[in-house]
């Protein structure tokens, strides 16, 4: 009777655990599929009926009501990939350099240099926004790609170099003492032996940096002022601002979740292991 | 201090985990050797390690330390491009700061979107890393379902919950209503101050309470079946054992799930700006800022009141660690 309890208390749990992470979500995709007049009944529909891509296609500039979208999704979308993956391939690059020399190499200031960076970790946005908008306009880097993925980096390199350096050090030292015994240098052991070794915890990084590329707002929103720079954060929140039906804001709302969700349902295995490895390690 | 105590924890998951290096490896690499280790590896690198950090060092020194150290320094200045030019006005953009009962408010706003969100993270956080502790069939897709609200743009858990407490047509109206809880549809955000930041700090737990969930589940997992074992033998209660075993031995991933969400709910600012617009009902310190800063275009007193904010987050951080934050052995 009591272990009945306690394993249809868990199932509970469970259920509530499952409507917390994914109802939000549904919601949005369900409103999106919906008509306006639909979307605007009350008491309200659980379930789209009949399902419709509308809003989708005015989104994207089709159908009747896509000059209230004012368009512009599209260039977002651009930007937000190239934002993103320029941030995570110049993170990824240099935090994985400098990773391999803090973990295996010495020189001097070792220490004081690495935890200088690893300090600024725990530096919030405050510390660096307003200064960094200044900067950024007297180098005419405003509304530049350029100047929105080289802030992004500056703001990921701490945490990549952070678990780069502890996957590092958690590979064994063995085989790159077999390397240079056998007579490899430094850098042809970095790149024959430790690199692929180490792959794993290259995805993991990439994957958690690509993330936070792709949901940063408050720099955008300061160091992009026009649309060719905008990313879908700033324009979702701005079509949100707008008098537009909410089914499309909604389906603009899914539109940057998608990519999101299919890395986690795919490669979640690599983001636990980066979350973990960033923040417990 | 984030990274000093998390090498603590690290040591631990080492010894726990990780079998011990080779002994005749070890062995061999010293005798193979003579000299210490540094000498001959600087004499074999030579000046490579410096060319492998020059790039991180450019990055950080010039794009979040330079940038640091100017928002301390202008922080005492005025600079304002409406009215040039700067000049040093000391102690005066925080006098300012203060007599601003907008920013007074928000600083009020900031106290509880911190208590909010630290109780509703940790707590949710815990529960969720409790549940998920024992291996079972589909763990896998559940941690993808739970991992999927941290992967989320906060701008678009804005806008999809500004939708679910929509006051004409949103889910949450109309299911309080059907139940008769309430009379007639509400405008949740917006009038009451403690209301409308309690929802909007939910938003954000939603955001952030994976993150407080897996640094549990980390620790959890890492803990030896042993002690679960001999609590059952000495017929410990599920609640006694939590209470006596589980709970010590997490302390430290409480302790920096707490800080994560304490430096977050600080920070808070996406879902301010999606939910509560440049309101003062729900403003955050954040969302002043930006508004003080790029709206009104002070940068000097933008400057004053995100100092302020660091120095907070730091200090606050700091003491939490300090309080909580306790090195683990097993024995």
């Amino acid at each position: 009777m009591r272990r009945a309890l306690r394993h249809s208390g868990r199932t509970l749990a469970f259920a509530a655990l499952i409507f917390w992470s994914l109802f939000p979500v549904y919601w949005a995709l369900k409103t999106s599929l919906s008509t306006n007049a639909a979307s605007q009944q009350a008491p309200v529909q659980f379930f789209p009926y009949h399902p419709t891509f509308v809003a989708y296609q005015a989104l994207f500039g089709a159908g009747p009501e896509s000059a209230a979208a004012a368009g512009g999704i599209s260039q977002a979308l651009v930007n937000v990939v190239v934002e993103a993956s320029g941030a995570t391939v110049l993170t990824l690059v240099i935090a994985v350099l400098a990773a391999y020399a803090f973990a295996r190499l010495r020189f001097r200031l070792k220490g004081l240099i690495f935890y200088a960076t690893i300090a600024t970790l725990t530096l919030p946005v405050y510390a660096t926004l307003i200064p960094l908008y200044r900067i950024m306009a007297n180098l005419g880097l405003v509304d530049t790609y350029v100047g929105i993925i080289f802030v992004y980096t500056s703001g990921f390199l701490p945490l990549a170099l952070w678990i780069m350096y502890n996957v590092f050090l958690s590979l064994p030292a063995g085989m790159e003492e077999a390397a240079r015994i056998d007579g490899a240098s430094t850098m042809q052991t970095f790149v024959r032996v430790v690199l692929p070794t180490a792959r794993p915890g290259i995805a993991a990084t990439a994957i958690v940096t690509f993330l936070f590329g792709w949901g940063q707002f408050i720099f955008p929103l300061v160091l992009s002022s026009s649309s060719s720079t905008e990313p879908l954060t700033v324009l979702l929140a701005a079509i949100d601002s707008r008098n537009v039906p909410y089914t499309i804001i909604n389906a603009a709302a899914i539109v940057a979740v998608a990519i999101p969700a299919v890395i986690v349902f795919f490669l979640n295995r690599w983001i636990v292991t980066g979350i973990t490895a960033g923040s417990v390690k | 201090m984030r990274g000093r105590a998390a090498g603590e924890t690290e040591d631990l998951h080492h010894a726990a985990a990780r079998p011990l290096p080779l002994e005749p490896q070890a062995r061999r690499r010293r005798w193979e050797r003579p000299g210490p280790r540094g000498q001959s590896a600087t004499r074999r690198d030579g000046y490579l390690p410096y060319a492998m950090i020059a790039p991180l060092v450019v990055f950080i020194g010039a794009l979040a330390i330079y940038p640091t150290v100017l928002t301390v320094v202008e922080a005492f200045f005025h600079i304002d491009p409406l009215s040039p030019p700067d000049h040093f006005v000391g102690f005066g953009n925080f006098s300012a700061v203060f007599s601003n009962p907008q920013v007074r408010q928000s600083f009020a706003n900031t106290g509880w979107y911190v208590l909010f969100g630290v109780a509703l993270t940790v707590c949710l956080g815990t529960g969720i890393g409790l549940l998920l502790q024992r291996p079972f069939r589909g763990r896998g897709v559940i941690l993808a379902i739970v991992v999927l609200p941290w992967a989320l743009p906060g701008v678009v858990e804005g806008v999809i919950w500004s939708w679910i407490y929509n006051p004409t047509f949103g889910v949450v109206n109309s299911v309080l209503k059907s139940l008769h809880l309430i009379g007639q549809y509400q405008l949740f955000i917006g009038t009451r101050q403690v209301e409308s930041i309690l929802l909007i700090a939910l938003v954000q737990a939603w955001q952030i309470t994976p993150l407080a969930a897996l640094i549990v589940l980390a620790a959890l997992q890492s803990i030896p079946d042993e002690l679960y074992e001999s609590a059952s033998v000495d017929g410990a209660s599920w609640h006694r054992t939590v209470r006596s075993v589980t709970i010590p031995l997490i302390r430290p991933a409480l302790a920096i799930a707490t800080v994560e969400a304490l430096v977050m709910s600080l920070n808070i600012f996406d879902q301010v700006y999606v939910l509560n617009a440049n309101a003062t009902t729900a403003s955050s310190i954040m969302s002043t800022t930006y508004f003080i800063t790029f709206q009104n275009l002070n940068f000097g007193q933008g400057y004053a009141l995100s100092l302020l904010a660091t120095v907070a987050t730091v200090l606050l951080s700091v003491g939490v660690v300090k309080v909580l934050y306790r090195k683990v052995e097993y024995r």
